[in-house]
């Protein structure tokens, strides 16, 4: 009998030369398919059934914190909203926060509240995009078609106050860039309006689908224990009967002037991860016309920056509710124009920690439906 | 029976929206009007004026060759280099002006709010495809014509739904 070579040297995960066994079977899912995004998840299945699940992202990583020890607090915008373009508003919010700690500078009132409806519009413009691919990972097209669709009545508004439709660089320290363009309130509260009306329908068709219950109910489910335990946030968190939103607990601008609600939902499985950020969608809506009405009808929209601003020698940490959860920014500054070190904590890669747990015992079918209801973003993750 | 009312108010939902309008934008017949004329800064106030980030306007008379522009774009996409003009202009005594290649530019309007002599605007114009890497990069010539839009498609917003006319 021919002795077993066991390979000395480490190879990278899913290139071993691995114990063959007659059942199990390594699967790797990405990092091409678009089922994964640019990601790869190892599987091993026995038959229909995952025995083992391995995330290994990192096949988009940019090295956004390291380009930005090179670049001013200024230049750093374009490149920091990069790794998630959908939601650029939000995850250049806590940056822009902390570079405001850093150098000193108040926030004129009427920014907050530009600042907070930017957010808030581009919250709902990521997550009408991950919806629409949790449509079309369900093979449900037209929940595909819809919110790709309905996703363009917030693009535009935001390319109204931008100039930009998807990567904004709206946000400055010191306030926004631009005001809004003049009767901006009421097309803001038009479009917002019938894009509520648009989003409840979305109940009919698949949240109320018997065959979207049957699919994503009682697939990956997360205790309430294991969430905390494994550090999920943002609407994982929330699925699982957490009730955490930093908007409340950590409120920052304005958010505590304005009556936030947040969902929670108790059952932590694929349907109640997959609900949650359309709750949120809807107390979106809430939040935009509470603060187009709270917003003073004039006035500074921009604190002036110096051309080149230091930042004093401190660190500072600052986070923010994003589109998938909590988006931290920790800078530190050595008096210098640039950061010495600038650290992205992104809600991406810690929903992913939970993936191997909730795979497990799953049916390979089920992968994208527990999956893809991490609010996972590839990008985001690699940074 | 929950099932089966399950479904049938599910295809029921969709049913309904074959009586509603086309939300789609038909492009290259209909282009969606946007605010102003386009992003411009105002050095005087600090603050830049809502409009669509496209095209470059470079105003000859204006530009000073101060290279604050290219300045700003060095952090961001080295788009912008400083070529030699022909032409005289009177502030501008090395005869440098920006020259941008739009196979780099993000887009983020920096520049323009780098210009402290009103001489950077970007305009509506964001069609600007070519078959050659050669044809995205445009010289300080290029970027003073203005730009012929024919942007005049609005978002409507009715008791039949939302589309655009």
């Amino acid at each position: 009998m021919a002795e077993q070579v066991i390979p000395t040297k480490k190879m990278p995960p899913g290139l071993q030369v691995e114990n063959v066994d007659d059942r199990i079977m390594t699967l790797n899912v990405g990092p091409q398919h678009p089922g994964s995004g640019h990601m790869r998840i190892i599987v091993k299945i026995d038959g229909d059934y995952i025995v083992d699940a391995d995330p290994d992202p990192g096949y988009v990583h940019r090295g956004e914190e390291k380009m930005a020890e090179s670049r001013n607090y200024i230049t750093n915008i374009p490149h920091l909203e990069r790794p998630v373009i959908h939601d650029s508003c939000n995850i250049l919010y806590p940056y822009v926060l902390g570079v405001e700690d850093l150098v000193g500078i108040e926030v004129p009132e009427r920014a907050k509240y530009v600042r907070v409806i930017a957010a808030e519009l581009n919250r709902c413009i990521y997550i009408q995009y991950w919806l629409a691919i949790y449509g079309i990972f369900l093979g449900h097209s037209t929940m595909f078609m819809w919110p790709a669709g309905d996703r363009e009545l917030l693009i535009d508004l935001m390319e109204k106050i931008t100039g930009a439709r998807v990567t904004h660089a709206y946000f400055i320290p010191g306030g926004v860039r631009n005001d809004v363009p003049a009767n901006f309130e009421d097309v803001c509260l038009r479009q917002v309006n019938y894009f509520e009306k648009r989003i409840k329908e979305y109940a009919d068709i698949f949240y109320d689908n018997p065959i979207l219950k049957a699919r994503t109910e009682d697939t990956g489910v997360l205790s309430r224990e294991d969430a905390i335990r494994l550090g999920t946030t943002g609407s994982v968190l929330r699925a699982s009967g957490v009730d955490y939103d930093l908007r409340i607990k950590e409120p920052y601008d304005v958010y505590d002037e304005l009556d936030v609600h947040t969902n929670v939902l108790k059952a932590g499985d694929s349907y109640a991860r997959s609900k949650i950020p359309w709750l949120d969608m809807l107390e979106s809506c809430n939040i935009i016309r509470q603060a187009l009405e709270k917003m003073p009808k004039s006035g500074s929209i921009r604190t002036k920056l110096k051309p080149n601003p230091k930042g004093r020698e401190d660190e500072v940490y600052r986070r923010v509710e994003s589109g998938r959860g909590s988006a931290g920014c920790h800078i530190i500054s050595r008096g210098k124009p640039e950061p010495y070190r600038l650290k992205l904590s992104v809600s991406s890669f810690r929903n992913l920690i939970a993936l191997p747990y909730l795979l497990k015992g799953e049916k390979l079918g089920n992968m994208p439906a527990v999956y893809w209801s991490l609010n996972y973003w590839p990008v985001e993750a690699d940074r | 029976m929950g099932t089966a009312t399950g479904i049938i108010k599910a295809l029921n939902s969709g049913i309904k929206h074959l009586a509603v309008k086309r939300f789609t934008l038909r492009y290259p017949e209909q282009k969606l009007k946007f605010v102003g004329d386009g992003y411009q800064f105002d050095p005087a106030s600090g603050v830049a004026i809502a409009g669509l980030k496209g095209r470059h306007m470079l105003f000859h008379d204006h530009c000073t060759g101060c290279q604050l522009c290219s300045i700003a774009c060095e952090g961001v996409a080295e788009a912008i280099a400083m070529v030699k003009v022909p032409d005289k202009w009177g502030q501008n005594a090395k005869s440098i002006m920006p020259q941008i290649d739009y196979g780099k530019c993000v887009f983020c309007g920096l520049c323009v709010d780098a210009c402290p002599f009103y001489a950077l605007y970007m305009s509506n114009d964001y069609e600007l495809s070519s078959f050659t890497k050669e044809g995205l990069i445009y010289t300080p010539a290029q970027l003073q014509v203005k730009p012929q839009v024919q942007q005049d498609s609005e978002l409507i917003i009715d008791k039949r739904g939302a589309r655009h006319g």
